[in-house]
């Protein structure tokens, strides 16, 4: 039993199934299929919300770990520990015990210190972006330079300093971004959805088996 | 009785032919007439990448996006992703590298896990395998970014392979792979972070090239082959573009009407 319940097929077959309830009532009208497909919607979310709980225990395990050898930084892993516990009981949905979202804990939490650290984290994108600007916008070969000399004119287009010095920028900026670009990005988006589609008839007939233990029997 | 939802038809008859011509090409690749498709830069540096990183002692980072397997729009990328994954992790034990794989999302962590378990148990070491290795850092976007660039600049990496959905992190990700001096090869189908991804790593796989990283890295004939059945779909859009552009020029809204169909 055990030895036929690890064979590669049984995943196989639940992924076509689960593919053809979800395709099978988004072209055609059957009541009761659609029914279906919705409720094992709401099943999905509620297999996928458990699947939290594992990242939540291999964080503890493994912050366990690093705290019981001692390894380098392991300050930081009980920093991380009291933190995901202490949100977690703050967070947790008893509003009868003054717990969950309105808790002050959570709410101060959340305000003071997850939401200023995402910002944070956000904002130095625009340091990212600077440094590897600086690096890519070299005239090393043609194709280079085009990107260069769209990038200079992106930057003016954007820069109302510059627009308002010479209004031709703006003409200019319309035309780079809604055709070149447009046209690039629609050629990326077409590209992808017939990927997705032969990626999707693999799966589908059972050859694409990389995301399943790496398609061993 | 079963009706056609509207609107769809078009759709549907369209997916079929693609879909038609994936499976056609996959036959008859197993008849023994294999296509022919043009190497890919991007995916033979992922070998190129693993032996540098061996070569000079350093381990290497492999992740597949921030997306869950769920979603109909990024969960490919994501299953692109753990393609790819497999494969780097099948030539790290080869190699006898050390591979890490950083995980935001609770549901592809496990999975992700059993790939690179799998590749250990195939090749005869599952003592070699380390859990820690495989690890969940955090559900959230920057939670997960601020930990992965932290592994970076502890671990300093030889290499670093991203291939999935990416959204704001990616430049950052990228960017300090750079700083570290990791080869870097990434791929994302997410059009507005191409630009950072072109820049900042050393080879790009662009859109459609990640959802046939997966049956490329494998040499297999079949696979290699439904990356052929592709350019059917292409031929099916380039001529809609055309036959639309004309139609539409010379006031006939016919095509606007049968998509709409």
């Amino acid at each position: 039993m055990a030895e036929m319940l690890r064979r590669i097929e049984i995943p196989i077959a639940i992924t076509i199934i689960c593919t053809l309830l979800q395709i099978i009532p988004f072209y055609i009208e059957v009541k009761p299929l659609e029914t279906f497909s919705d409720t094992f919607r709401s099943w999905m979310i509620l297999v996928a919300t458990c699947a939290l709980f594992l990242g939540a225990a291999s964080l503890a395990l493994l912050h366990s770990k690093k705290i019981q050898r001692r390894s380098l930084g392991w300050q930081y892993s009980i920093l991380t520990l009291v933190s995901m516990v202490v949100i977690m009981l703050a967070g947790l949905p008893i509003p009868e015990i003054g717990l969950g979202v309105d808790n002050p804990v959570f709410d101060f939490l959340f305000k003071n210190i997850l939401t200023p650290l995402g910002a944070t984290m956000y904002s130095i994108i625009a340091f990212f972006i600077t440094s590897a600007a600086y690096r890519s916008f070299r005239a090393r070969s043609n194709e280079a330079t085009v990107v260069l000399v769209a990038g200079i004119l992106m930057i003016c287009y954007n820069a109302p300093l510059m627009t308002s010095i010479w209004p031709g920028f703006t003409p200019i900026g319309d035309w780079i971004f809604s055709i070149p670009n447009m046209a690039t990005m629609r050629a990326v988006i077409i590209g992808a959805a017939l990927g997705a589609i032969a990626l999707a008839m693999r799966v589908l007939l059972g050859i694409e088996r990389g995301y399943l233990r790496g398609g061993e029997e | 009785m079963a009706f056609f939802v509207t609107g769809r038809i078009f759709g549907l008859i369209c997916l079929i032919a693609i879909a038609g011509a994936v499976t056609y090409y996959i036959r008859r690749a197993r008849g023994g007439k294999v296509s022919q498709v043009r190497r890919l830069a991007g995916i033979d540096a992922i070998t190129e990448a693993i032996g540098r990183a061996v070569e000079m002692g350093r381990p290497i980072f492999c992740s597949h996006g921030i997306s869950d397997m769920r979603n109909a729009t990024y969960g490919p990328q994501t299953i692109a992703g753990l393609s790819v994954l497999s494969f780097v992790a099948t030539r790290c034990v080869e190699l006898g590298a050390r591979l890490i794989v950083p995980c935001r999302n609770t549901e592809v962590w496990p999975v992700a896990t059993d790939i690179v378990e799998t590749a250990y148990k195939m090749a005869g070491k599952p003592e070699e395998f380390n859990i820690d290795d495989v690890t969940y850092l955090s559900s959230d976007q920057f939670g997960y970014s601020s930990n992965y660039l932290g592994m970076m600049m502890r671990e300093k990496p030889g290499a670093n392979i991203m291939v999935g959905a990416y959204w704001a992190e990616s430049l950052q990700l990228a960017e300090t792979g750079n700083r570290i001096g990791a080869m870097q090869v990434s791929g994302t189908a997410n059009t507005h972070q191409l630009a950072f991804f072109v820049i900042a790593t050393d080879y790009c796989l662009i859109g459609e090239e990640i959802f046939a990283a997966g049956a490329y890295v494998t040499e297999d004939p079949v696979f290699i082959s439904s990356i052929a059945g592709q350019d059917f779909g292409r031929i099916i859009a380039v001529a809609l573009m055309i036959l639309g552009t004309i139609l539409f020029t010379f006031g006939s809204e016919a095509l606007i009407n049968l998509v709409d169909w």
